[in-house]
Order: structure tokens, then sequence, then C-alpha cells
């Protein structure tokens, strides 16, 4: 495959080729209540060649690996008719050319795994879940794993292999009381790992289970104002989606308004307040060596010391803001473009210690857990999988429905307290931009405290 | 396609011998996505994509796998007799052929067009945003697709069906220091006539305008009024609960209620396969099932739950033709079919929109949320964000809310508190059909 490749950048006419072919062994096995919902053994392999000429991309994704040369040639053509009437030229920050072979080695390789061993697993899983209680009703449990051999090589010399292994666990249990109750507790992970990671999760299991059964007892939060304080895995869902997207310079490379918005050493928070996106953490599932256009990983403040100090480039996004790519240019497969995306992210520990924290709250919430979130530039909303009432300094009754809003550029400004105690983790989802979901990414923090955050929910 | 034909007849043919039963999807797909950033055209995509998926049942149980390899099939069917021989035992048997409605699902106008086509129309939406506003930044998506699917099983089922799409997407952003605000409209269908990429850019322009005062609310329960995608913040929680699977689980508030009264007589649901041209819409289900039109909620009866083969086998029900291998952002041949809704109808009442304002002292207008499933939909509340909503008093428009959530449980909303549905229902992203819905007594939380 490598000479063939090869030639067909060769013979390129754009102005700048890159080729992506991707080989996937995945498997899955999902359990609903007693029944096994998916068995599955499945295999993957394609391609994508992207052009540039001028100011046009095109673009030809496709299954068959037959004809190269003929895809690079339909790229051509297309990304030709893009440029006739695209105004402005497209440069592409340079990067050093790079030959490498990616392999990793991993404790249990899930494809030498039999599907027999990892249906075991997660019936297990499944039934300590079951049986937990006869309150619980349902449950999903879900393993995945998938191993990529990623094959990457571009018209100015660079020739990479990259092996990218994924595992994900989805351990949820519903319990109910009568239909107006009915509640889950669910437990989500996901590492760049092999199968051995996914072991072992039996705490986890009942974790699960046990949460629905409390949450029966829970009262609905009740809408309004309050001092809130996120444990890690809120915190860095809420730092991923309130400010990591609004980093991602594809919002505002060809944005000047934006860009006025965002300057680089705004402040944005207290002085304790520090944003980390890293490509490479041990284990985590955002991790890769090089981005989809070849650049290295690298560690990237987005906010230091409380300033704005750095978005997150591809080479293009860098080339247009006069700055260095951050190997940030991620694709979730080979039917799609790279583009400006996130990889393990977190807000770096401070000083204060949970009951630090509490202790001055009259009346609060503590929430926990999260069920995902979403952004639309400066607006965000998240969902905690449970909370707790603060109640002059310390923690109350169990609380419900607890979904958080707010106004970037605001919530950050009202982090009080940053903890001492960072967590950073993987869930069995993924993130979602431009249709292309699930990415593999982490989000983390220490427990943070803000004031001021709007809760929604029943009014008073 | 003939070839492809007689290669899955050989395929079925070995797999009868050493089976129980199986059952073969394939899926051709080619597109042509156009991409518009910051106004200015960024790329055109060619995808031409394939892959097969397997099902089969050995000794009693199921197994299933997928390739993108359609030369060898070898480790196909390698890998779901592996997953065979361990999986469940599988309640149903593949369907024989049975008669279908007749559903259109292709357009030679779709076909034909290319990316100069494309280019031109997205051109257009551009200049009459910035008409409008030149700083706006726009990004405008427009992208074909022609799916090939064709579905065969060892009960002698042979399906074949050319299918096209055609999807329109626009987004403006108007970036303030203390406001950034983006707005969305998209809108896909199978024929090219029916979609208007220029209505699309007044109906942005439109909210933009409404959007440009910024006002505040109040914390309160009050009445609110959703319209266009806002719509689906009620409709998530009702399709989880007449899900068949959530019901047969027992994690549905509807488990046990058919025939019974759920909503106030003046809310009915549909859920129709067959309609002709729309993106949800085809003869057959991706198991071999004819699609239906069906209540499932029937002047504010519970009338039918949606079902697949391996749900209604489970308990017991009739399939109703809702096996699909998608969810509810699209899928492929990478899944097994499970239950999904075709087009959502939601049928309109009889008073316009502005009679429903006029008649308000003050409402709030949801035109569009963030977190959709939010809140605990297995037990219909729902609690959202609000991306695009604004504020009317007596009538009139008053202007944008921000930093705004609503909440509330949609069957009780439905049941007690329902205001009007207007008279003209509008499609949503071409999968919901429905009027502007008014409900008093919603939760609506605020700074």
């Amino acid at each position: 495959m490598r000479e063939a490749i090869l030639r067909a950048l060769e013979r390129s006419r754009a102005d700048y080729t890159e080729i992506r072919v991707e080989r996937e062994w995945r498997t899955e096995v999902a359990y609903r209540k007693e029944n096994l919902e998916n068995l599955e053994a499945s295999s993957e392999l394609g391609g994508i060649v992207r052009c540039l000429v001028g100011g046009g991309w095109g673009i030809a994704v496709f299954n068959s690996l037959e004809n190269l040369e003929r895809r690079v040639e339909d790229a051509f053509r297309i990304a030709k008719a893009v440029s006739a009437k695209a105004p402005e030229r497209a440069a592409l920050a340079p990067t050093r050319p790079v030959q490498d072979e990616v392999r990793v080695t991993l404790k249990k390789d899930p494809r030498s795994i039999p599907l027999k061993q990892k249906q075991e697993l997660l019936r297990r899983y499944n039934e300590l879940m079951l049986k937990h209680s006869g309150k619980i009703v349902s449950t999903t449990a879900r393993y995945t794993d998938s191993f990529k051999e990623v094959t990457y090589a571009n018209s100015e010399g660079t020739f990479i292999v990259d092996e990218r292994p994924d595992v994900t666990l989805l351990l949820s249990a519903t319990a109910r009381e009568d239909e107006k109750n009915i509640q889950t507790g669910s437990e989500s992970l996901g590492w760049f790992a092999g199968f051995e990671a996914a072991e072992n999760q039996e705490e986890h299991a009942l974790k699960a289970a046990q949460r629905a059964i409390e949450l029966l007892g829970a009262k609905p939060v009740t809408a309004g104002v309050y001092t809130v304080i996120l444990d890690q895995d809120l915190a860095g869902v809420f730092i991923h989606e309130a400010f990591g997207h609004l980093c991602e310079a594809d919002f505002l490379f060809k944005n000047p308004r934006l860009q006025e918005i965002l300057k680089i050493g705004r402040p944005f928070g207290i002085p304790e307040l520090n944003v980390v996106d890293d490509g490479y953490l041990e284990g985590l599932r955002g991790n890769s060596k090089y981005d989809d256009e070849g650049t290295p990983r690298q560690k990237v403040y987005l906010i230091k010391n409380g300033v704005l100090n750095s978005f997150l480039h591809s080479r293009q996004t860098a080339a247009k803001m006069g700055t260095q790519p951050t190997g940030n240019a991620r694709a979730v497969n080979y039917q799609f473009e790279p583009i400006v995306r996130m990889r393990n992210t977190y807000i770096e520990p401070g000083s204060a210690t949970f009951e630090q924290m509490l202790k001055d709250i009259d009346y609060g919430i503590y929430a926990c857990g999260s069920f995902g979130g979403q952004t639309m530039l400066e607006q965000f909303t998240f969902e905690a999988k449970y909370a707790y009432e603060i109640v002059r300094g310390q923690l109350g009754e169990l609380l419900r429905d607890v979904v958080l809003t707010g106004n970037v550029f605001e919530t950050l400004k009202n982090i009080e307290m940053i903890g001492n105690d960072l967590v950073i983790k993987g869930t069995s989802g993924g993130c979602g931009k431009d249709g292309q979901f699930p990415l593999p990414v982490t989000t983390g923090g220490p427990h943070i405290r803000v004031r001021h955050v709007t809760i929604g929910g029943k009014a008073s | 396609m003939k070839s492809q034909k007689i290669r899955a007849e050989a395929l079925l043919e070995k797999l009868a011998k050493q089976t129980d039963g199986a059952e073969i999807y394939e899926l051709r797909t080619v597109e042509l996505p156009v991409r518009f950033r910051a106004g200015a055209l960024e790329s055109v995509k060619a995808v031409e994509t394939a892959g097969r998926a397997l099902r089969l049942i050995k000794d009693g149980r199921l197994g299933f796998s997928t390739t993108t390899d359609l030369g060898d099939d070898t480790y196909l069917v390698q890998n779901a007799l592996e997953s065979a021989h361990y999986g469940d035992p599988a309640p149903f048997r593949f369907p024989a052929q049975q008669p279908a409605p007749s559903v259109q699902c292709f357009d030679p106008q779709v076909e034909q067009m290319d990316e100069q086509s494309f280019i031109a129309l997205g051109e257009q939406i551009v200049e009459k945003i910035k008409a409008y506003d030149a700083t706006l930044q726009i990004n405008v998506g427009l992208s074909k697709e022609l799916e090939e699917v064709s579905l065969y099983n060892t009960s002698g089922l042979a399906l074949t069906s050319r299918r096209t799409l055609l999807s329109v997407s626009v987004s403006a952003t108007r970036a303030r220091e203390g406001d950034i605000f983006t707005i969305f409209e998209a809108t896909s269908w199978r024929q090219a006539k029916e979609i208007d990429g220029l209505a699309l850019a007044e109906r942005l322009i439109e909210r933009l305008r409404l959007a440009e005062r910024i006002v505040p609310i109040q914390t309160k329960a009050m009445p609110v009024i959703f319209r266009g995608p806002g719509v689906l913040a009620l409709l998530i929680p009702f399709m989880v609960g007449l899900d068949g699977r959530n019901v047969f689980l027992g994690v549905s508030p509807l488990r046990g209620k058919l025939d019974q009264k759920i909503c106030d007589e003046r809310f009915s649901l549909i859920d129709d396969g067959t309609l002709d041209f729309a993106p949800r819409s085809a003869p057959y289900d991706d198991e071999g099932m004819p699609t239906q039109r069906k209540f499932l909620i029937e002047r504010g009866v519970a009338k039918q739950f949606l079902y697949d083969l391996k749900t209604a086998a489970l308990a017991r029900a009739q399939p109703t033709g809702n096996g699909f291998k998608a969810g509810f952002m699209g899928g492929g041949f990478r899944y097994p079919p499970r239950i999904s809704s075709t087009s959502a109808i939601i049928p309109p009442g009889d008073r316009t929109f502005t009679q429903i304002l006029k008649d308000l002292d003050e409402a709030l207008i949801v035109e569009n949320v963030m977190g959709l499933g939010g809140g605990n939909p297995l037990t219909g509340e729902f609690s959202n964000t609000v991306s695009v909503g604004f504020l009317a008093r007596k009538g009139e428009i008053v202007g944008r809310v921000k930093n705004t959530m609503i909440a509330g449980n949609v069957y009780d909303l439905l049941r007690e508190r329902l205001i009007a549905l207007s008279d003209r229902p509008e499609w949503i992203f071409g999968f919901a059909h429905a009027p502007a819905i008014a409900l008093d007594g919603v939760s609506v939380a605020s700074k």
C-alpha cells in the first residue's frame, strides 16, 4: 500500500495533497436487561484524499482502495473548481515532514481476545446491576473496542503509520418506583488501552445500580441561581464545553469580530485558573502522537494564570492567524477531513480543599457526574448525574434533574475557588462537532466552586 | 447491480445450508457535500462508500457483523458465525416479502445536481444574508445523497431501492462584545423542488431581526410556545415513551396505557413512514417489513408503540415497520436494526399563531433549545437551555431572552396545560411536522 500511496501523491497536480487510509477492527457487546442486544465483530477499511488548490479544498472519500490515483485526480478536479470561487489563497503553516511508525503494545490486544470472553465479562457486570435490587427494572451494559491502523501521508514528505486503540464501557441501571419516578444511574468509561482496561470494573456496575436506587429518593432541584461546586467530572465537561470549543480556531480564523473579542491576553478568570489541552497523557482517550495532518502532539495552555494564552489550531488556522499549529487537526474517521478538535482538556489543580470550598456556602449545590453537554460559542449547558444540597457549609439531601447553563465569559470569571484534586477521565461517548461524532477525548479538573450559576427545573 | 444480486443470492444459498436463516443488507452511498465558511466557498467533498451487514440465526442464536470489503465475505461470515455462537436466542425469523405501500424516494433532479448547482445556491444564500448584515459570519452546507439499499434474506425477500436526499443548512453568528449569537436553520427532503434555500435564509434573517434586542425574563411558571425545532424539546420524551423497547423493559411511563387518555384530546401524534419524499420514508424498513402510517396518540389516547422485529417478538406485539439501521441522527449499514420513528406528524389546531400570542399577556416563544434529552425523558421530564427564544407581551415580540432554561413534564403539560396548537404546521429538519404548541405553567429559569 505504501507504494500505491506514494505514487498517487507523486502524480498529484494539487498545491498540497494528503492521503489517509484507516483499517479498523472493532467489536461490541451490548446487554439491555437480560437480553444480549448486540454481539458483533466487524472490520472496516476506507480512505480519504484531500487536495488544496489555491484557496479551495477538494476531498474524496472511498472504501475501495483499488485506484488511489483516480481518487487523487477526483479531489484535485474538485479543488480546482472550488479555487475558482474561493477569493483567498489558503496557506498551511509549515511543519517538518515526519517519517514514523507508531506501534502500541497492549497488555491484552482486543483483536486476540475471543468474543466469548468479552461477552462473559459484560454479562457479569450486567448481572451485578440487575441483581442489585428488585427495583432495578432495566440495565444497559455496553462494551466496545476498536483498533485502528491509520496510514497518513502528504505531498510534503510525511508518512506516518499510527496505531490507535480505544476501549469503552457503559454501565447503566434504571430503577423504578412508579411511572412518575424512574431514575437512572450510569458509569461511563473509556481508555486508550487494550481489553484489560475494561476488566475488574465491578465496582462501577455496583455504583451505577446503587445511584439509580438512591435517586428514587432524591428530590428534584428547584430552578434558580446558585453557588455551585462542580465535581471533577463536571468541571472537566464544563471546561470542554464552555471554553474548549471556543478556543478551536476554526470558529474564529475567518471572523475578525470574534478575534477582537477573543484577544490573546484577555483576562478570563482568577490568576489561579490554568486550562490545558494536552496531546498525550498516558492511557487517555484523547491521545495520538500525531494529529491527522501529521503535526506532532503538544501541550497547549489555553488559559495561563487567568489570561487567554492560546487557541487550538490546524495548519490552515495557524497560518491564517500567524502562529504555530498545535496538533489539534483531528478526524473522527476516514469519512471526514480533519477539523480543529480537543484532545485531553483539563483545569490544572489549585490549592483549595473540598472542605474549604464547602465552608462558607449558606445554601448551594454540589453537582456531580456528567450526562454530557452542549455549547453554542458563548452559551453552554450540561447535565449532572446527581447533586447534593449544600446547607450552611454541610452536604445535605440528594438532588436530581440538575441541568446547568451559563455564559462562558461570566461563568469563568465567577470561578472563585479551584481545588487541589485533579482527575482526568474518558467516557464511553465522545465529542461531536460538524457531524463528526464520537471523537475520543478526555476532560478533567479538580473540584471548582462557581458563583451565580443558573440551574433549570421546577420554578418555586 | 445485477452481479450484486447474484453475489448476495450465492452467499445466502451457502448460508441457508449452515444456518437457520440469514439476512444481507447492503448500502452504497454517493454524497456531495459543499461547504461555505465565513461567507466563502471552502470545500467540496465527493463521497463514494459501500458496506455490507450480515445477520444470521444459527442453532437458534442471533449473530451480526459488518464489513466494507465487498469483494471477500470470508471474515464477515466467520465473524457473524462466531457472534451467533455466543449470541442470544433469536426470538424472530427473517420475514418473507410482503406487499408494501408505494412510497416515492427517488428524484432524478437530485441525482443530476452537481457541485456547480450547489455552489450557485450557496452563493445566493450567502448574498441574501449578507445584504441584511455584512458583518455576520455565515456558514452554509449543501449536499446531495444517493443511496442504493439492498436487502436479501433466506425467506426469499429481495428488495432494492434507490433513494435521493437533498440537504441545506445555514448558520449565522453575530459577534459583539457581551453577546455572541448563533442561529441555525436546516432542511432536507428527497425531492429537489421542495427545497427552498432562499426561504431558509429569509427565516434566518427574520429571527436575527427579532433577536436584535435582548430582554430580561423572570424565573417563574408561565406560558411557553414551542415552535419549529423548539417542539423537539417536547417530542423527544414522547418518542422515548412510545419506543416499544422501553415499554417492554418497563421504563416507559406509557406501559399499560394503550387506549387510555394520556393527553388533551386536541393532541395527536402520527408516525408516518409512507409520506412521499420525506427523508425518513421508504416502502420497507431495514428488516423488510412494510412501513406504515399510524396514530401513536389519537385525540389524546395512546394507540400504538413502535416496534422492530426483535422487540415485537419479545413483547408479543406486532412489528410496526420501525426497524431501522439508523438512530435519531442517521446511521448506516454498521448498526444492527433497532426501533426508530419515521416522520413524526403532529396534526395542527385551528388558531393562528398571532391569535394565540395575542391572547397571552406574556409568553416565552421557544424556537430552539440546547441539551435535547436533558431532564429525565423516561418520566417525561425535560430540562433544556433556550438557545433561540423570544419574549412576547400582548401579541408583540419584545426581544430575545438569554441565559434561560425551561423545564416541565410533557405528559402533565399536554394533559392539563395545553393552551392551543397553531393552524400552520411546519417541517422540522425534515423528520417532524408540527404546529406551534402553546403550554401554560412551564417552568422558566433565568438570571
